[in-house]
Formats: C-alpha cells, sequence, structure tokens
C-alpha cells in the first residue's frame, strides 16, 4: 500500500514509522526542511519537502498513486485541506482513504454543520480525545495498565505490572496458569526496555508489565491472579487543566456512581483557564493551585485520592506527581508522556500506567485501517510486538495438528482463535480453516508466521 | 451636535431627570385606568346600585386629565433608565391615588387613608383589607361595583407585575432579575419573543385564559359574580374575596380544590405556562427552580397536614406557656384545633400552604388557633413567595435557592480554599454579579421588614402584630398574624401605620430597588 503522511511533528513522524515497519510505502510531507532531513536520516521512507496545502506538493508525493492519506500536522485547516485535495487529485474518493488529525469538536457531534464527507475525510482524529479515552478506560479498569480491545471487543489484551510483593514473582507461566481455571494467556512481558514474547518456561519477575490476553470482562479476575486487589477507583484527581486533562474529566464525571461516575478533582495554575474549565466542567471540583505543588495537593487530599491523573504539558514534572502520589500510597497514576523513551521507564520506576498522545494517535489510525490495508491490530505502549489476527487458509500447516505439536518460531505466539466462539489458546486447540488467530510476533517473524496461515 | 437621522431623537442629557416625560407616561396610565373604572360602573349599573356614579365620575376625570397630560407632556426622546425606575414606582402610586377616589365618591369609606389602602393593596395584589372593620362596612355590605373593582385592581395588578418581571425589571438589572431572562428553558434561548410587547401580549393572553378557566371551573358552585371576582384575586396572587369568611364562607371542598390548583398555577413563572403551551415539557420539567417550588409547596402540605390531623398531629407537643407547662389548649383562650378525618386536614392544609406561598392570603381556616408547628411552616412560607415570573409576591424561590446555594458554596469553600466553585442554576453558570445583587436584594428586604417592624411598634402595635403585618406586606401576602390575623383586618392600624404599610406593599411589589433607588441621593445627581 502507498501511503502519504502529511506533517512530520511527532504524530506524524511515529505514524509514518509504524506504517513503514509493517512494509508500507510511505512518503512524508512536511513544511521545515529540518524535520524532513530527519525523516530521511531515520526512517525507511520517502520524504518531501512543501506543504501539505499545495497541490504541486502532493503530486510530487505521487499522491494519484496513494492509497491512503494521513494529515497530522498541528493545523488543523492544513490537515483539511490536505484531505480535500487528496481527494480532488488522488485516485478517486472512494480508493484514497484519507484521515485527518482535527482538534475542533465542529465535526465531532452528530448534530454540526459541517460533516466529514463535506471535506472528503474518511476518518478524523482528535489527539487529545483519543488520549483522554484511553485514560478514562484505564481508570475504570483500576488493575490494569493498558486495556486494548480485540475482535470487535471479545477479547482483551490487559497489561498489568507485577509489585515487588506479588505472590507470583519467580513463578513460571506454566505455574501462574494452575493457579485459576480462567483461560487467559500470556502474551508478552515488558521488562526494561526489552520485549520478550515468552515460552511457558519464562518466570514472572518484579516490575514485569505483563501482557495477558483474556476474554472481555475478565480483567479483575486475571489481576486477582496476579495478585492484584483493586477496587473501584472513587476519587480522582487530575493534574493540568489540559485539552486531555478537561476531557478526562468530563469523562470521568457528570455519570451517577453506580454507572461508574467518579469525584474529580481538577488542578489547574492558570486562573482563567480554571475559572473556564469550573463553568463547563459540572461535577468536577476545579482548583486554582500550581498541579507540582505538593502542600497544595496534600491539602486536597491528595493521600485519600484513588487515582492520578497527570496531564500538564511538562512530563518531567507529569512523572514526578506520580512518584510523589504512588509513594504516599495512591493506587493508580497515569501519567502523560510525550516522548517515548520515557516510557519504557515509567513502569520500572513504578508508574501504572503511561500515556502519550503520539501513541492514541497511532493507535487509532492503525484502528481506522485494520482488516483494510494493514496486519497489525493493535499497538501497545511498551511492547514492541506485531499483534496481528490471521485468517487460517484451508490446509495451511497451522490447521494440521494441535497447537501443541505445532512449533512455531521463537517470538511467535499465538493467543486466542475466534470462530463463532472465543477459544483462547492452549496446547490442545486445533485451529480450523477459516479460524480467525490472534498472534503476537517480534517485527521480523512477521511474514515467517504468515506462511503458517497460508497452504 | 448633528441632527439625529432616526425617527427617534436621543436622550436628552441636559436635564438630570426628565420630569415631563414621566408626566407623559403617566398620562398614558391614566387613561388606561379611567378605561378600567368603566367596568365597575357598569357592574353598578347592571345591578342597580346608586354608587355607579362615582366609578363614571372618577373614569372621566381620569380619562380627561390623563389625556390632557399626554397631550401636553407626549415626550418626544427615548426613554432613559432613570425615567424607566421613575415611572415605574410613581405608576402604583398615582393609580392607587387616582383607584381610591371612588370609594370616598361613593360613601362607602368615609376616609380617604382606608380607601387608598385598600386600592394599593389591590394593584400590589396584596389582599390585605381594612373591610369588616370596627368603623368600616362588613363586605358583604358593600355595593357589587366595589367589590368587583377590588377585584379588578387585583387582576390589573398581576398583569402589570407580568410584564414588569418579564420586560422592564430586567431591562433595569434589578435584584437578579435579569435571571429570569436566562432561566427561561428550552432551546428556544432566552426570551421567549425577540419583542418585548409581543413577549408581553402572549403571557397576557395566558393569563387571561387561565382566569376564564378558573371562572368555568367556579361556576358550578358558586355564583358569576363571585367567580369573577375569585379568579382575578387568584390569578393575580391577591386575596381580596367578595365573602366576609374569605373562600372559607362556601364549605365546599371542590372550591377549595380549584382555587388551591390555580393559585399554584399563579404561583408559577409564567413564561413556564408558556413553555408548556409549545410542549416543551421536559424543559419545564427540568426547571430547577419550579422543582424547588412545587417540592417546598409538597413538604410544607404534607407537615402541614401531619400536624392538623388528629392521630398525627395529637403526637406533637401542644404549645408551651411561659411558665414551661405543656397545654393541649393554648393559651389566649384559644384552642389548638386538630382535624378528625385525614381528608380534612389535607384540604385545609394544602389549601393553606399553597396561599401563602403564593402571598395569595386567602383563607378557608383561621391558621392562628393550628398548632406551633403548623404555624411555624406558614411563617417560613411568608418569606419564599412565589416563583419569579409569577404574580406572587416574596423573596421569590428563585432568590431563596441561590442564597442556599451560595451559603453552601462558601462551607465548601472552607474545605477547598484554592477551588474555584461556580454557582449554578439549571446547569448554566450564574454570573457572580447577579448572586451579588440577590445577596443585597434579601439585605434589603430584612431591613424593610426591621425598618417597617420598628415603625409600626412606634405606632403602638404589639411586637408579632407590626412584626407580622410588616412582613405580610413586604411579601404582598395579606393576612398577618396577631391582631391582622386571617379573621382580623388591618382597620385597627393608625392611618400613619396604613401610609407605611402601603408603601411598604409597593416597595415589596417592585422588587425593593426599584422603589429604594429614588431615594438614593446619587440618583438625582447627573
Amino acid at each position: 500500500m502507498r501511503a502519504i503522511v502529511v506533517g512530520a511533528g511527532d504524530v506524524g513522524y511515529d505514524v509514518a514509522r509504524l506504517l513503514s515497519l509493517q512494509r508500507h510505502d510511505v512518503t512524508v510531507v512536511d513544511t521545515d526542511p529540518e524535520r524532513v532531513q530527519h525523516v530521511r536520516d531515520t526512517l525507511d521512507v520517502l520524504a518531501v519537502w512543501g506543504s501539505g496545502t499545495s497541490a504541486r506538493t502532493l503530486q510530487e508525493a505521487r499522491i494519484a498513486d496513494a492509497d491512503l492519506l494521513v494529515a497530522v500536522t498541528d493545523v488543523d485547516e492544513v490537515n483539511v485541506m490536505a484531505a480535500m485535495l487528496a481527494e480532488r487529485v488522488g485516485k478517486s474518493a472512494e480508493e484514497t482513504t484519507t484521515i485527518a488529525r482535527v482538534r475542533s469538536d465542529e465535526f465531532a457531534s452528530d448534530d454540526s454543520v459541517l460533516r466529514l464527507s463535506d471535506f472528503g475525510i474518511d476518518h478524523i482524529i482528535q489527539p487529545e480525545q483519543s488520549t483522554a479515552n484511553e485514560v478514562v478506560s484505564l481508570l475504570r479498569r483500576a488493575a490494569a495498565t493498558d486495556v486494548v480491545d480485540f475482535c470487535g471487543a471479545r477479547l482483551q489484551l490487559v497489561g498489568i505490572r507485577v509489585e515487588a510483593d506479588s505472590p507470583v514473582l519467580g513463578m513460571t507461566l506454566v505455574e501462574l496458569a494452575r493457579r485459576s481455571p480462567l483461560p487467559f494467556r500470556v502474551m508478552g512481558i515488558s521488562r526494561g526496555v526489552r520485549t520478550i514474547i515468552p515460552s511457558g518456561d519464562a518466570t514472572v519477575q518484579k516490575n514485569d508489565q505483563v501482557f495477558i490476553l483474556v476474554e472481555t470482562g475478565r480483567v479483575g479476575e486475571v489481576a486477582r491472579v496476579l495478585g492484584k486487589e483493586v477496587g473501584r477507583l472513587r476519587h480522582v484527581m487530575i493534574l493540568g487543566g489540559t485539552n486531555v486533562g478537561a476531557r478526562v474529566a468530563a469523562g470521568l464525571a457528570g455519570r451517577s456512581r453506580r454507572d461508574g461516575g467518579m469525584e474529580v478533582k481538577l488542578v489547574e495554575s492558570d486562573r482563567p483557564r480554571a475559572e473556564r474549565l469550573a463553568e463547563t466542567l459540572e461535577g468536577v471540583l476545579v482548583i486554582h493551585g500550581d498541579p507540582a505543588d505538593i502542600d497544595l495537593l496534600a491539602r486536597e487530599g491528595l493521600a485519600e485520592t484513588d487515582a492520578v491523573v497527570a496531564v500538564t504539558a511538562d512530563e518531567e514534572s507529569n512523572l514526578v506527581s506520580c512518584l510523589m502520589a504512588k509513594h504516599l500510597g495512591v493506587k493508580k497514576t497515569v501519567a502523560l508522556l510525550s516522548k517515548s523513551a520515557y516510557i519504557p521507564i515509567s513502569q520500572s520506576i513504578g508508574l501504572d500506567a503511561a500515556v502519550s498522545q503520539k501513541l492514541s494517535v497511532s493507535r487509532e489510525v492503525l484502528r481506522f485501517l485494520r482488516g483494510a490495508h494493514v496486519r497489525s491490530v493493535a499497538t501497545v505502549h511498551g511492547l514492541d510486538a506485531e499483534i496481528l489476527e490471521l485468517v487460517a487458509d484451508a490446509g495451511s500447516p497451522i490447521t494440521r495438528t494441535p497447537l501443541a505439536n505445532v512449533r512455531l518460531p521463537r517470538g511467535v505466539l499465538l493467543g486466542a482463535v475466534v470462530g463463532d466462539r472465543v477459544e483462547i489458546a492452549t496446547g490442545r486447540t486445533q485451529v480450523q480453516p477459516g479460524q480467525r488467530a490472534v498472534v503476537f510476533a517480534t517485527p521480523e517473524r512477521v511474514e515467517e508466521v504468515e506462511s503458517w496461515f497460508s497452504a | 451636535m448633528p441632527p439625529a437621522g432616526g425617527g427617534v431623537a436621543p436622550p436628552r442629557t441636559d436635564v438630570i431627570i426628565d420630569w415631563k416625560a414621566i408626566v407623559g407616561v403617566l398620562g398614558v396610565l391614566l387613561v388606561a385606568l379611567g378605561v378600567a373604572l368603566v367596568a365597575p360602573a357598569l357592574v353598578g349599573l347592571a345591578y342597580g346600585e346608586g354608587a355607579w356614579w362615582a366609578f363614571a365620575a372618577t373614569a372621566s376625570a381620569s380619562l380627561v386629565a390623563g389625556g390632557a397630560l399626554w397631550a401636553a407632556f407626549r415626550p418626544t426622546d427615548e426613554l432613559r433608565v432613570r425615567e424607566g425606575f421613575a415611572i415605574v414606582a410613581l405608576a402604583w402610586v398615582v393609580l392607587s391615588l387616582v383607584g381610591a377616589v371612588p370609594w370616598v365618591w361613593g360613601g362607602v369609606l368615609a376616609e380617604y387613608t382606608d380607601a387608598f389602602f385598600e386600592t394599593m393593596s389591590g394593584f400590589t395584589t396584596t389582599g390585605a383589607t381594612i373591610l369588616s372593620g370596627a368603623d368600616t362596612p362588613a363586605i358583604e355590605a358593600v355595593p357589587n361595583a366595589f367589590l368587583f373593582w377590588r377585584s379588578l385592581t387585583h387582576w390589573l395588578g398581576g398583569m402589570g407585575i407580568i410584564v414588569l418581571t418579564i420586560a422592564v425589571l430586567p431591562l433595569l438589572g434589578v435584584g437578579g432579575m435579569q435571571l429570569f431572562k436566562a432561566e427561561v428553558p428550552g432551546p428556544s434561548a432566552d426570551k421567549l419573543t425577540p419583542r418585548v410587547t409581543e413577549t408581553a401580549k402572549r403571557l397576557w393572553a395566558i393569563y387571561v385564559a387561565l382566569t376564564v378557566l378558573q371562572v368555568l371551573l367556579l361556576l358550578p358552585a358558586m355564583s358569576l359574580f363571585d367567580a369573577v371576582n375569585h379568579a382575578f384575586a387568584t390569578l393575580a396572587t391577591g386575596g381580596f374575596s367578595t365573602e366576609n369568611g374569605s373562600v372559607g364562607q362556601y364549605g365546599s371542598a371542590y372550591v377549595d380544590g380549584v382555587i388551591t390548583v390555580f393559585m399554584v398555577l399563579a404561583g408559577m413563572n409564567f413564561a413556564l405556562h408558556y413553555q408548556l403551551l409549545h410542549r416543551n415539557v421536559t424543559g419545564v420539567v427540568k426547571n430547577e427552580e419550579l422543582r424547588v417550588y412545587l417540592a417546598i409547596l409538597a413538604a410544607a402540605t404534607v407537615l402541614l397536614t401531619l400536624s392538623l390531623w388528629t392521630p398525627t398531629g395529637g403526637l406533637l407537643p401542644g404549645a408551651v406557656t411561659l411558665d414551661g407547662a405543656v397545654v393541649a389548649e393554648a393559651e389566649a383562650g384559644r384552642a389548638v384545633v386538630h382535624y378528625e378525618s385525614f381528608p380534612e386536614a389535607l384540604r385545609y392544609g394544602a389549601f393553606q400552604a399553597a396561599s401563602i406561598i403564593t402571598t395569595t392570603g386567602f383563607g378557608t381556616a383561621d391558621y392562628e388557633v393550628w398548632p406551633p408547628l403548623a404555624i411555624g411552616i406558614l411563617f417560613a412560607l411568608f418569606f419564599v413567595g412565589g416563583m419569579a415570573g409569577s404574580t406572587g409576591g416574596g423573596v421569590k424561590v428563585v432568590r431563596v435557592l441561590l442564597i442556599l446555594k451560595n451559603a453552601f458554596r462558601e462551607l465548601r469553600q472552607l474545605v477547598h480554599p484554592q477551588a474555584i466553585l461556580p454557582l449554578r442554576l439549571d446547569h448554566r453558570v450564574v454570573p457572580e454579579g447577579i448572586v451579588r445583587t440577590v445577596l443585597s436584594f434579601v439585605v434589603f428586604y430584612v431591613g424593610l421588614i426591621g425598618l417597617g417592624t420598628l415603625l409600626m411598634g412606634f405606632l403602638g402595635l404589639d411586637l408579632w402584630s407590626a412584626f407580622s403585618a410588616t412582613f405580610s406586606c413586604v411579601g404582598n401576602v395579606g393576612p398577618a398574624f396577631g391582631t391582622m390575623g386571617p379573621t382580623e383586618t388591618y382597620t385597627h392600624v393608625p392611618a400613619a401605620g396604613k401610609w407605611v404599610l402601603s408603601f411598604l406593599m409597593m416597595a415589596g411589589r417592585l422588587e425593593i430597588f426599584t422603589v429604594l433607588l429614588l431615594f438614593t441621593p446619587a440618583f438625582w445627581k447627573r
């Protein structure tokens, strides 16, 4: 597939990298020569210097052959215009998929005057909203560090951090499986900066982030297997009234308590901004003060808070605030980080979860493209593995014997089989032709895995 | 200064206050009053009462004088806010001064003071009366033309207050009445219609329609004359009755029920009726002030009923005398009344709760002989009053709601000193300026009651009567406690006291600020 990415900022760079990793032909367009050079130097993609709002630049990027245009500059108007141009000068409206990042809420609601189709946009990405949704979903499933839905939300991949006092420290995965009749499968372990696609004799160690595939709705039981007992979170403190913070607050409050509503405090240092938030966010207690002022947070009951979400613009302070909260016994901490480099360490220094706008956007791009062109169905923070959904052809090697006898290559793991019903893979599982399988593989094994599923 | 391009000249800036314009507008009001006075004259003719000429004469005088003033001082410039305030306050004074004349000319009342009190009580929809007193005729002895005129002053006063709260007071920014604009629910934004006159016409149409409906519902139980008079007094939340025993005279549960329902409707914001007509039911149901109004009403009814019903009310302690003895029979020789049957307790309880909270002041029972708890509840309802935008008086539910919210916010602020806590009404943030004017309104309201109590005490009334009468007049309720209780009248108040109370009725009716402003030096300065 040929893809054009307009905008080589953090988000654009990451989308281009992911698409390129999956062996698509990617052309990046940006107005900043230095960024263009950086893309050329570090990624296996084509980079064009010019504006996404110029038809000539897009033609130079061979828009006529492109199947996909992802417009993710910082400017809404540029993204919208690039998408409109792609529809005019590209292959055709049906064949060219356009994804644009638009911060404005103008298109978001059902009664909007402007419609996406007016601009030839197939899918809209709102980075702040995506990130906020992720935070909200993390807080709703309190024990997890990550939750990703699969196969039409019939399966979930759940990331859980193993604490120093966990009863499963040092156990092998086989022993772990015996602790519960619940069918689940450990698909990956993130340890430090390394990602392990484990076999049955791998052991669980302190500060590991364990990724478990399980049927939807079983997150709590899986957490108990790993010795995590987390009740419902009721009191949440949000540090920073950024767009992400405001949207998280809106997502958590404003529901009845029975419906999962939480008591939310939001700390914002800019007075006018705090006042505006207080007016728009009904049911949220907005506090004007410095989110890094520990005395203030303590006075506002940081120690009695169940969860802290640090989403200020300053990621170092987000990290520190979360560590401080953890130190005071807050059950769950989520930090907004913008540098990917911090994401692996956030786990090892004791944070529960980290979110980044970049990854949220990449995830969303991939989710939208799922099935259509891209094999990988999800990306997970700190898990450097491809997650694939593959359909087994009739007579393909994988369908010949039960899994116990299939010798998949190292770094490849089959997690579940999805036919009429969902089956978490065990040794006795035999993949039937036509069934879909959820497979984890390190990036270099992807092609090898595919050969197992074709006749 | 360049000549004005449009049809209307810019406001004059060379005078502090444009008296001519004010007199001109009052002239128009006098013409309207003259027209209104024709109605009681016709009633008098129809009943063959000799006093009809008093109305005809006053009507003619009013028409001639008003027409002349209008012709002479017709305002050519646009009115300013300053003149607006003066006109609003003077309108009630002038209308009452002239409207009182027939009482004296017709020979029904000997004292002009009494006539003025009665008329002001009518136009302000208070319903405090001096009739049936020691030296005034009993209500039954008053000619029908005069009874009709009393009720008509109520009804016209109610009309005036509707347009005032919707159109005029928000423009003048009085005591948080701007809120009224904002708290009309529904997607139709802030105003009902873009033009004030159009809005006023529609609300009047609702007012008239409700009046007609109530007349029709009352007809099976009383004469057309009585039905019309009671409907006028109900919709205006006034309280004048054509019977000495007020509504209780009919002794009919049906009449009590109909009037209870219409009192509750009259105590509602008329804009809500308009919304209901346009099928915006969800917007009305979600209206916070309405919910609180109905909740207070329901709670008061339940408590009154329980304290009035013998099995439950009997459990409550009786009145306590000064020496500490609990007595079932209260002091002053009055027995504490309980009702044997539950429906009766409910009937009287609900009627009185509605009558007091809407500041109508009709009576079906002498609440002064009710148990202490019941009296306490009624006393609290005196303060609350109807909804903003209704014909009811009092502080208004929305203001009570806001001051309570503000008080609880202060408590919350103590716990979270750095929190930003906006006040909300109907999920919308109430601007701090409005919260402030509402607070000052309540301060003035309470202050006025305090001052009035002192003055009435100075004039020789006992403290309880002085206090409750002042309270009742500022809130436009009508009956009070003590020597001005529901079975008594205001006849025995000294003449000076009647003028004081008339002033308080007007101040309360015009949301206090409008009247007090005229007494501030700054108003008279450039």
